[in-house]
């Protein structure tokens, strides 16, 4: 995670909450292909084995058919897995650019239950603009996003 | 294609950077008036009455006329065009874990 943060172009989604199950049995929900398929979405070709390649399909957009390009980086049982996360074109704005990510599932025992922390980073965002600041996070980078298309086709 | 056209309308709207300003202040407040936009802008209120229009034109922007006055105030749908990934995807990880939730008391009464 700091990692990301020393990477001042790129942002981190992160969703944390806890769950009343153990950490075993939501490690079943994460790494099982049918399991994903029931919360997350169906994976194509998956095994939770380091290296593995698999696919989700997505809506398309543009010159890109929607496929997200997986492969899994670590497997760390009951604790820790996380996979790359690309697709999108360069020709789409938006929905369907070029996305290079990692997505990092993260499980830790608390009291009652376990604690899952979803992190999805590498999105690269437009530098910063003053002027925006003060808008609510998400008004505030899709601004941004058109002020940076717009500076760069002037 | 079919969503070409609203996205270079919002593009357009937004490409001026004083109507990019102006955009900016009405999504700051609950509702605002011409004569308050106005006032500090450092342009006229017909200026601003012509941004106001083509943001309007661009569904970004709405107005309610309450007797003399005419209150605008920003509409975040007008936006949808060009919500990026990483909304998209803000949105879709939190409804994943709502899914996730239902699954596990299923599986794990």
């Amino acid at each position: 995670m700091n990692d990301a943060a020393l990477k001042p172009d790129t942002q981190d989604i992160v969703v944390d909450e806890v769950f009343p199950h153990t950490p075993e049995t939501i490690w079943k929900t994460l790494t099982t292909a049918n399991l994903m398929g029931r919360w997350l979405m169906m994976p194509a070709g998956f095994e939770p084995v380091e290296g593995k390649h698999f696919t989700y399909q997505t809506r398309p957009a543009g010159a890109w058919d929607g496929t997200i390009h997986c492969q899994v980086l670590e497997v760390k049982p009951n604790e820790r897995f996380s996979y790359a996360w690309k697709g999108g074109d360069e020709g789409n704005v938006g929905y369907g650019s070029r996305l290079d990510t990692v997505v990092t599932f993260i499980l830790s025992k608390v009291e009652n239950g376990t604690r899952l922390r979803l992190i999805h980073s590498g999105f690269v965002l437009p530098n910063n603009d003053a002027a925006f600041k003060g808008m609510s996070e998400g008004w505030k980078k899709v601004v941004q996003n058109i002020g940076a298309i717009v500076d760069g086709k002037d | 294609m079919t969503e070409a056209a609203p996205i270079n309308a919002v593009m357009r709207a937004l490409a001026d950077p004083t109507r990019r300003a102006v955009f900016e202040q009405i999504a700051n407040t609950d509702e605002i008036t011409v004569v308050e936009l106005t006032r500090g802008s450092g342009v006229t209120q017909g200026a601003i009455s012509q941004h106001l229009k083509a943001l309007k034109q661009a569904g970004l922007v709405v107005e309610r006329p309450e007797g003399r006055k005419v209150y605008y105030r920003a509409q975040p749908q007008g936006l949808e065009p060009l919500v990026d990934w990483m909304s998209h995807y803000g949105v879709f990880w939190r409804e994943r874990f709502a899914n996730l939730r239902t699954l596990l008391k299923e599986m794990d009464p």
